[in-house]
């Protein structure tokens, strides 16, 4: 009767975990050492890494971590283990780039290692198992990206990673760091902007007119094909006559190159989600509805305000979060025609080899797209509920 | 009243509804029936103008529904369908507000006018006027709908299949309801069906319609004894005629002088019912008393077979 004896139930997920965090604490470098911000560097392991008491910190967090992962099976304290590793690891990388830099030394830089990485990938693997099994209410996830970003923030203001190498690279360029965010920000969601004044309208008319349906759809899908590069040097040429010809044009700013066509790219490739989820959402209203609010004396104007648009709202913001998200990917290759955005320090690090340099641009944008997404998933969610 | 004058409705070259004439009196219930694809929703449809008329025209109250706008149209005549069509997004209250707020009634006349519609409808308003429709059971949505068609007192009200989406126990409820609140109302009906009971035990006059046509409208009994056509015969159902004629009247008019012996049965009762009645009792006769309990007369089995024999 093997059901009777008593045994250890492992987590599957919570194994894999459990080994994640056995590699990162036992057999990869915690942080990389480098002379100066170019040169190959070499692995500090953890024991180089930290003063003892650090040392052991991480690793008995890292054990009980692992052990929570595998054995427990409620979500709660898997949560609670999750993000007590994640406060105990993240800030303490900090003090190991301080302990690693020689004293006075202004050119040596310390990342975070594979051990780093494999810790924090493995923290947030579990967080994100047990949020997702905890079926948060929309609220409460957006209380939780607040504080999230609240506790990231604190973070880099508190100074505790000062001495990381991505902190350093950030001091050489603050100026640029927070233009070229406004920039990105600017980018992906002015031209989400325009895309839903022209794609909701547009979505409306797709649908109440059927012929044209085929038509718009195939249009937008023929310039989501395009890849973005190639749409970006496409609009280069029609944009620089535009600038040449038309005064008012260049009087605007547009140019062949800069930010108008990154622009204007990114709102032909976020047109397609709109416009596609417009007619998606207003066509599952069901029959039943519009039919009865048509015998009841609703106009038109009326049924689209009252009755079509609030109930395909959550499949019309479906579509803007997922062209949002794609917008603020793609607002990155923008910096290859002088776009600007967080894709300036990607190209700059990739032409320098310069991987701290590459991830200041990278990690925001990546921050960027996770917390829009959370936000517009709770908001949709919200809608979905019905106003109450 | 509602009169449709030569009524017909082509697409291309297919006619849904051919030159169909009929007139609802004032207060009463015209149930239209006929098998699926007859026209009867297309005809239901044209009287408030959700399919415009290829020819002929709609009066109601004696003015033609083509000198109405058509939303204003629509927001004098009620309206319920199969499936209720209720606004899942809005509340049980602000559902059956629709019309009243699109007339722009102020805010207390329309508080007041969901609280009678609930309280007529056996809905609490404490407990339903701020639900959401999905939280209703199927029977509570039927109702809300019925509500929300009532809401700004129609004096006509269209119903395409009202009952057809409620299981058969909750159904004869929501019939008889609705009878009670028509009765009460005093309002002008047109029911659409294929179900030959509710035809019978809702309509004042029925109309049988198949292939576009209109084949017969009248009384429920004359229906039974004298069927235009073979297929009112059939759609009435052949061996059930004389038992349907004998649900259509009532013990009053069979009644004969004289006693008998038994369990008294009342002169409202359907003779359908005192068959019944008699032959579980295994009696030929039973006593008869009118509504305060004073004995009036008697049945006999002979009497009520009588009722039910249909002409040659």
């Amino acid at each position: 009767m093997s059901s009777l004896r008593p045994h250890l139930s492992l987590d599957r997920l919570g194994s894999v975990i459990a080994v994640l965090i056995g590699v990162a604490l036992f057999a990869s470098p915690f942080v990389v050492y480098r002379a100066n911000r170019i040169v190959a560097g070499e692995g500090r392991m953890l024991t180089a890494a930290l003063p003892p008491a650090g040392a052991l910190g991480i690793i008995l967090t890292g054990i009980g971590v692992a052990l929570c992962a595998a054995l427990l099976r409620n979500p709660l304290p898997r949560l609670a283990a999750a993000i007590l590793g994640l406060a105990t690891v993240v800030p303490i990388v900090g003090w190991s780039a301080t302990f690693v830099t020689p004293l006075g030394n202004t050119f040596a830089r310390v990342s975070p290692g594979l051990g780093f990485w494999l810790l924090a990938l493995a923290f947030a693997l579990l967080a994100a198992d047990a949020l997702t099994r905890l079926r948060l209410g929309p609220w409460v996830r957006l209380a939780a990206i607040a504080v999230a970003a609240g506790a990231i923030a604190l973070l880099l203001l508190s100074g505790a990673w000062n001495d990381l190498s991505l902190l350093k690279e950030y001091a050489n360029r603050a100026d640029s760091f927070w233009q070229e965010a406004r920039q990105h920000v600017w980018l992906a969601f002015g031209s989400m902007a325009a895309s839903c004044l022209v794609g909701l309208p547009l979505g409306i008319l797709a649908y109440r007119v059927r012929r044209l349906r085929a038509a718009i759809l195939q249009i937008l899908n023929i310039v989501q094909t395009v890849p973005s590069i190639a749409l970006f040097g496409i609009l280069i040429a029609p944009l620089g006559y535009l600038a040449t010809h038309v005064p008012l044009a260049a009087a605007l700013g547009i140019r062949g190159i800069g930010a108008a066509p990154a622009f204007i790219a990114l709102f032909l490739y976020s047109l397609l989600p709109v416009v596609a989820n417009t007619i998606t959402g207003l066509n599952q209203v069901p029959a039943a509805v519009t039919d009865a609010a048509r015998g009841m004396g609703l106009s038109p104007r009326q049924r689209l305000w009252q009755v079509e648009l609030p109930l395909a709202l959550p499949v019309i913001l479906a579509g803007i979060r997922i062209a949002l998200v794609q917008n603020i990917g793609l607002a990155t290759v923008a910096a290859l025609i002088g776009g600007g955005g967080f894709g300036t320090f990607v190209f700059q690090g990739i032409g320098q080899t310069a991987i701290d340099l590459v991830l200041l641009g990278t990690l925001p944008t990546v921050a960027l797209s996770f917390a829009t997404a959370i936000v517009f998933d709770a908001i949709i969610d919200l809608t979905r509920r019905g106003p109450t | 009243m509602i009169e449709i004058e030569h009524l017909t409705k082509r697409y291309g070259e297919t006619i849904v509804v051919d030159d169909v004439s009929l007139r609802v009196e004032e207060g009463t219930i015209a149930v239209v029936v006929g098998t699926s694809g007859a026209g009867k929703s297309t005809l239901l449809r044209m009287i408030n103008r959700l399919v415009e008329p290829s020819s002929g025209r709609v009066l109601i109250d004696g003015r033609d529904t083509l000198s109405i706008p058509e939303d204003e149209l629509r927001h004098r005549i009620g309206y319920v369908i199969q499936a209720y069509g209720l606004f899942p997004h809005r509340t049980v209250s602000q559902n059956i507000a629709t019309v009243p707020r699109l007339l722009g009634w102020d805010r207390k006349k329309i508080a007041a006018r969901v609280d009678e519609l609930l309280d007529l409808f056996q809905l609490d308003p404490g407990e339903f006027a701020g639900k959401f429709p999905h939280e209703l059971s199927g029977g509570q949505q039927q109702r809300v709908g019925v509500a929300r068609a009532l809401a700004a007192k129609p004096a006509v009200l269209l119903m395409d299949e009202p009952f057809g989406a409620l299981d058969p126990v909750i159904r004869s409820k929501a019939q008889d309801d609705l009878l009670a609140i028509q009765r009460r109302l005093g309002a002008t009906i047109v029911l659409v069906t294929h179900d030959m009971n509710e035809a019978f035990h809702l309509g004042d006059r029925i109309a049988v319609m198949d292939q576009a046509r209109l084949l017969q409208y009248a009384a429920p009994a004359e229906l039974l004894t004298h069927p235009a056509e073979p297929f009112v015969e059939q759609l009435t159902g052949t061996a059930e005629r004389p038992f349907r004629l004998l649900s259509l009247t009532r013990v009053k008019e069979a009644l004969e002088p004289g006693d008998a012996e038994g369990e008294a049965l009342v002169l409202s009762t359907t003779l359908h019912d005192a068959l019944a009645r008699l032959i579980a009792l295994g009696k030929d006769a039973l006593p008869v008393i009118d509504a305060s309990g004073k004995a009036v007369g008697r049945i006999t089995v002979e009497r009520i077979l009588a009722h039910g024999r249909l002409p040659a």
